[in-house]
């Protein structure tokens, strides 16, 4: 048997946890109680990590197709095929015909050397990563007003908060190590204060849960910083000191009014007004928002960072913003510059002198241009001049507001996969490579916390299987690049030179102890628990006047709001989970509840509307109508509707036809099918 | 049971003789920071070995009851079925188990070997599996915040249940057989006869650490039981208890005295299917919901209930003649939203007492 | 600790012989052990007690014994719910599972010695309660009257109908049937089976009596309100209970409710014992 301490890679916490193996199989799986990040806890997915190691469905061999099938080939034949493919398309079409979309799960070492073959060997700036959908806007609103696209804080920091505030993710089943650290954190004596339009296990502890009507949020942060101006409970010393932009702001928030706020977010000016109290008064407090699949708008992120600069917690320990990200790599597969727009470090691609030293250090001319996003990519079909798709453990399917993919790639002359297992993408792919797994590769993740840390190798995989960064290494090296990696180490040696703020990440460093945050340089080889604790550099943030939305009523012949949002229903599709009978069991639940899928309409409308659970209802919009299987539950506010990411006739004929996809749509609820 | 003392610098020749009399010795070492585990010794971690360690978090009862254990193949082609149990039972000797795993363990015989069916993959392991006690005597290493085996009776230092038991007097130990193996054992050289110093100090240490118990929150460990057993605890105690878990199964996984599990079957070759057992919770939705969609513990804190009822009444202390819960405090310090067993307690206590008061 | 070689979590193949469609969604599968001894010794069940089911790369299913112990034949009645079961509905005559059992308590049909049994059951709650029904019926001469109340939602969803209706010919039996929803051939009566009871010239028999209760959780509770306004005792009604299982032996711990293992101190158990489990049925 063997020990060995290792970052289970379900989700964004990153928690420390120790896996069991015996006779090259992993036997068991326990949390470290040391480990910063959870302290001894792990959720559901962890404690079966060991379950899925092992399953006998993984792919083994390359497949390669030929005569309209996909066939078992040797390794050289099908990293010659990609590479030569890779060639004569850049040739014929120039290599803006070539995309790389990888999985926000993808390794910091994977994802550097994937956007590195996109821009230094092909040429391209179209590489993105899937979740790109959602996230962009956190990273495009935190560069802007305080020049870092991370979480400020740490989790063990929520320790030391003494407000609270966790706008819309459900904690408790998406992050369950925060959403226990937030719940320890208030049995100490944090005020806790819940925003969101769904009732969930965190909000149920909360001491202050502002239901609010979907897409309020912009209003509720405004009205909260009226307050704060109003009582003089603001940090103007800090302001003063640190911040530009604080008189735009101060004009704009002037507009806000508390009672016409209260209305429009269906809550008491009291509550505002108490949350908005406990918020400032707090010596440090927290605030924590999805970056994934619970995205906020860019004006959301924008009130929340003004509230934040208003009352000074930035800088000092418990204070910040946890910016989520609920894959458990996003921050680090963004930090590698797999973004259209930036590269590794988040320098934008149309920044000459940023070029210029990525230009030297790769030894190559590097594109000017932004590439593709995902979204457009995918979406809306603007690929008519891609000819090339490449993607690395990723699957179009697990996209939510994106259609079927398979008609978007017929027409391509090459679509590779990178893969663990077969997916519904084998149906359209050419070429698929599979990977090594979890367990079976030493290679680095970033955690929601900035924390670059180790996934140890725990097990030899089967012959002939290699990492990600192992298969593009060689498809560049058959395209004619002096790539040299040997380890994965090599691999972030090189990260360490492009991407200042990991310069001190050295693979010896990141074993020392429980991996490192972000900035962690030859200066601070540490890491950094908190960000801008030390005023030296000068940091300057920046206020974002954001203006009070009109009050959006409903037309009377549309009374509910639909949203959409995440849900566990999904979960069913992750390959992690399928691969694991107990997680199987648990995220199928309500898939075998519902096998059709649901909305959700609240418990007390559903009675007035003699609505039954699992009965079937029509929505119907302006624009359109669907039918749903409707879940009833206290879960969501009166006067809304739910809909589940993913629910795909629901998307197709609403969000789709929607004018603004950010904004609650107004509908009809109707019984029975049209 | 026979007694005996050995000098501090001979406590590891007790692992090399197991090793030598072929067992795979699992001993306590240390991982990352305040990490622990329990791991096969080897010539090159023999010098490892830790004494005096905070008490392994993943909790040995895996080496009787594995978190993931292949309980047969079954291989079928052409209309033909033949299924072959798969046993799997090494001579193992735990070296430093603590005395709320060996009560843990306990338990564990009771319930699997217990009533009218045995457990043939609990039993092989057992059988084959050898206890050395160590009592937890280092205030500091040993006895952690969430520690209740004085609440319980269960520690630090198990009367029974033990092949060898070891106590640290300080420069030397005393050795306890409790079972032929055990005595055995002692006809080593490196045992000596006590004296009746030597038991005086061993009566002095364990008075002493009586006083190094933090948690007081599980004083009221035996009334919490009593008002458990008697249905006395209001749904609005187990609401509150219910609303702060996250349902990750954590308390379970690490409890030495939780039993349940679930069975899968995965296919492992083109007509070959494996049948294993892994580790299940009663926090988990899935666990009782039936094929159809009937769930009669739908809710979070009807579960929570559960644990506890199942835990600390006593139709399942006298069923099993012994208790589910000995006091290790893992729980406690696994738990997301702290509803391990002291808080538990306490909450049931406070409701109590406001309950009084009205 | 004893020394067994006994490993219960072992199933033994079994041959699938014939299905018979019995109301939609429910069929009835008659089977053997491969190994005659094992058949024989298997045989030797107790009305009420359960079998646990395998297909192999699908997972194990808890099914009660809807035979007698005194039939020739083995069989299952089984309605399609989950992929286990769905698993068996795909097996083709001539091809094996496994089987491991029998397990549970049962019905103490001894105890019941002199009495007179009444059985209601609702939809598919007949098929545990067929097992007691021919065994009664194959030692008539210790029981007295026999009275068997049934009820489906329509009539195609009447389960054993030609069991049904040879019981009702044998002597001491009185066979009552409804339905909640019938169609244009119904003639016998509608309604939930309770209403069976206060119908003219019914008399059940609540003294000196066994109360069979077989059924969906509605049926059951108004059923048992009903019986006990008649004067029927706790200690008299007796029923089985289902829950989620994987072992069948009481150590999985999925059955467990209140302080009874189902899979080991039931499925049998009074009113008076459900009462004191404290979950819902």
């Amino acid at each position: 048997m063997a020990h060995q301490l290792t970052t289970c890679t379900y989700c964004g916490v990153g928690c420390g946890l120790y896996l069991e193996t015996a006779d090259n199989q992993v036997i068991g799986a326990y949390p470290s109680v040391s480990h910063p990040a959870n302290q001894g806890r792990i959720c559901v997915r962890g404690w079966h990590v060991h379950e899925i190691a092992s399953s006998p469905q993984r792919l083994k061999k390359p497949l390669l197709r030929k005569n309209r099938t996909l066939q078992e080939v040797d390794w050289d034949e099908a990293f010659g095929f990609v590479a030569t493919r890779l060639k004569q398309i850049r040739d014929s079409y120039g290599p803006d015909a070539i995309a790389f979309l990888n999985s926000p799960r993808c390794s910091n070492e994977d994802t550097y050397l994937l956007q590195k073959l996109a821009r230094a060997v092909i040429g391209t700036n179209n590489v993105d990563q899937g979740s790109g959908v959602f996230c962009n806007n956190s990273i495009d609103v935190l560069l802007d007003m305080i020049g870092v696209p991370a979480a400020t804080t740490s989790i063990a920091d929520l320790a030391h908060s003494d407000a609270i505030v966790v706008d819309g993710v459900d904690l408790g089943r998406r992050l369950p190590t925060i959403g226990g650290a937030v719940i320890r954190a208030k049995l100490r004596g944090a005020r806790l204060i819940v925003i969101g339009t769904r009732r969930h296990r965190v909000a149920e502890n909360a001491d202050m849960f502002l239901q609010i009507q979907p897409g309020t949020e912009v209003t509720l942060y405004g009205a909260m910083a009226k307050v704060i101006l109003d009582r003089g409970l603001l940090d103007l010393a800090f302001i003063k000191a640190r911040c530009r932009n604080y008189e735009n702001f101060l004009q704009q928030v002037r507009e806000y009014d508390l009672l016409q706020a209260a209305e429009t977010c269906g809550v008491s000016a009291e509550g505002i007004e108490q949350a908005a109290v406990a918020y400032a008064n707090a010596r440090a407090a927290t605030v924590l928002y999805s970056t994934s699949m619970e995205a906020r708008s860019r004006e959301t992120i924008r009130a929340v960072v003004n509230l934040v600069l208003l009352t000074g917690n930035l800088g000092k320990p418990g204070a910040g913003i946890l910016a989520l990200s609920e894959q458990n790599n996003l921050q680090g597969v963004c930090d590698m510059g797999m973004l259209p727009g930036h590269l590794p470090g988040y320098k934008p691609v149309d920044d000459p002198p940023a070029r210029a030293q990525l230009e030297s250090l790769w030894n190559t001319k590097l594109p000017a241009s932004p590439g593709l996003h995902a979204r457009s990519l995918l979406a809306n079909g603007d690929n008519r001049q891609l000819k090339a798709l490449w993607m690395c453990h990723y699957d179009p399917a697990s996209a939510a507001g994106v259609e079927e993919a398979r008609g978007l790639f017929e027409d391509f002359k090459l679509v590779v996969s990178q893969q663990l297992f077969i997916t519904n993408a084998a149906r359209y792919v050419d070429v698929v490579l599979p990977t090594t797994a979890y367990g079976e590769e030493e290679v680095s993740f970033t955690s929601t916390e900035r924390r670059i840390q180790l996934a140890q190798k725990v097990i030899q995989p089967a012959p002939g299987l290699m990492p990600v960064w192992q298969q593009v290494t060689r498809i560049a090296q058959l395209m004619g690049a002096r790539w040299n990696y040997a380890t994965a180490a090599d691999v972030m040696e090189e990260i360490g030179q492009a991407v200042p703020f990991y310069s001190g990440a050295s693979y010896e460093n990141l074993a020392r102890e429980y991996g490192r945050q972000w900035p962690c340089t030859k200066d601070q080889p540490l890491g950094t628990r908190y960000l801008f604790g030390d005023n030296a550099n000068g940091n300057s943030f920046s206020f974002a006047a954001v203006p009070m939305p009109p009050q959006a009523s409903l037309p009377e012949e549309f009374p509910f709001r639909l949203f959409f949002g995440s849900s566990l229903y999904y979960w069913t599709q992750d390959v992690l989970v399928r691969h694991s009978e107990t997680l199987k069991r648990e995220y199928r639940i309500l898939w075998l509840d519902y096998p059709e899928g649901f909305v959700e309409i609240n418990s007390e409308d559903a009675k007035r509307l003699g609505v039954r659970d699992g009965q079937s209802i029509t929505l119907r919009t302006a624009g359109g109508s669907s039918q749903a299987v409707a879940r009833v539950t206290p879960e969501v506010m009166s006067g809304t509707i739910f809909v589940p990411y993913f629910l795909r006739e629901v998307e197709k004929k609403i969000w789709n036809s929607a004018v603004d996809r950010n904004q609650p749509v107004p509908v009809r609820v109707e019984k029975g099918a049209a | 049971m026979k007694a005996r003392v050995l000098h501090e610098s001979d406590v590891l020749s007790i692992v090399d003789i197991l090793r030598q009399r072929g067992y795979e010795v699992l001993a306590p070492f240390r991982g990352h920071g305040r990490d622990t585990y329990f791991d096969t010794v080897t010539d090159l971690n023999r010098n490892q070995i830790q004494i005096h360690l905070p008490n392994p978090y993943y909790p040995p009862k895996r080496f009787v009851f594995p978190h993931i254990e292949r309980l047969m193949k079954a291989e079928g082609s052409q209309g033909d079925l033949r299924i072959r149990p798969t046993y799997e039972a090494p001579k193992r000797a735990i070296f430093g188990i603590r005395s709320c795993d060996l009560a843990g363990i306990y338990h564990l015989d009771r319930f699997f070997l217990g009533r009218e069916h045995s457990d043939i993959y609990y039993e092989k392991r057992r059988r084959n599996l050898l206890l050395v006690n160590l009592v937890c005597t280092d205030p500091e290493r040993d006895i952690g915040k969430e520690c209740f085996c004085m609440c319980a009776d269960t520690g630090p230092a198990a009367r029974d249940h033990f092949d060898l038991q070891l106590m640290d007097l300080g420069g030397e130990f005393m050795a306890v057989a409790g079972t032929s193996a055990g005595e055995a054992l002692l006809a080593n050289p490196i045992f000596r006869k006590g004296t009746d110093e030597h038991i005086a100090r061993r009566r002095a240490i364990l008075e002493r650490l009586r006083t190094h118990f933090e948690s007081t929150n599980t004083s009221w460990f035996s009334a919490a039981v009593r008002y458990v057993s008697q249905g006395k605890v209001s749904d609005k105690t187990w609401e509150e208890i219910g609303q702060r878990c996250l349902e990750c199964g954590g308390c379970t996984y690490v409890c030495p005295a939780c039993t349940c599990f679930t069975v899968a079957d995965r296919q492992v070759g083109p007509n070959e299917v494996e049948r294993v057992r892994v580790w299940d919770s009663c926090a988990l939705g899935g666990f009782t919901r039936m094929a159809g969609g009937f769930n009669p513990r739908r809710a979070v804190h009807d579960r929570r209930n559960r644990r506890f009822f199942r835990k600390s009444s006593h139709y399942f202390i006298q069923r099993e003649l012994s208790m589910a819960c000995v006091g290790c405090g893992r729980c406690a310090a696994v738990c997301h939203g702290d509803i391990g067993m002291p808080t538990v307690v306490e909450m049931i206590r406070r409701a109590s007492a406001q309950a009084e008061a009205r | 600790m004893r020394a067994t070689e006994q490993n219960v979590y072992l199933p033994k193949p079994a041959v699938l012989e014939r299905v018979l469609p019995e109301i939609p969604e429910v069929k009835t599968f008659y089977w053997h052990f491969e190994d005659a001894e094992e058949q024989q010794a298997f045989r030797k069940f107790r009305p009420g007690q359960f079998a646990q089911v395998s297909l192999f790369g699908v997972g194990e299913f808890p099914a009660s014994l809807p035979s007698s112990p005194g039939e020739e034949e083995t069989f299952f009645t089984i309605r399609k719910v989950g992929s286990c079961t769905s698993a068996l509905d795909e097996l083709q005559p001539g091809q094996k599972f496994a089987v491991r059992g029998p397990y549970g308590n049962g019905f103490p049909m001894e105890d019941y010695y002199g009495k007179d049994l009444v059985f209601v059951a609702g939809g598919i709650g007949l098929i545990p309660l067929r097992s007691c029904i021919v065994y009664a019926l194959q030692h008539r001469k210790y029981y007295d009257r026999i009275q068997i109340f049934y009820g489906a939602k329509t009539p195609q969803e009447l389960m054993y109908m030609p069991n049904l209706r040879e019981w009702e010919q044998s002597a001491g039996v009185e066979c009552f049937l409804t339905v909640d929803r019938p169609d244009a051939g119904w003639t016998g009566d509608v309604g939930v089976v309770g209403r069976l009871f206060s119908k003219p010239g019914v008399q059940v028999a609540v003294e000196n009596s066994t109360v069979f209760v077989c059924g969906p959780p509605v049926m059951f509770r108004f059923v048992i309100k009903d019986l006990l306004a008649m004067g029927c005792e706790e200690k008299n009604i007796v029923s089985t209970l289902e829950r989620y299982m994987k072992c069948g032996v009481g150590k999985c711990g999925h059955c467990c409710i209140g302080v009874a293992y189902v899979c080991v101190d039931g499925p049998v158990f009074t009113y008076q014992q459900i009462k004191k489990l404290g979950e819902e049925i």
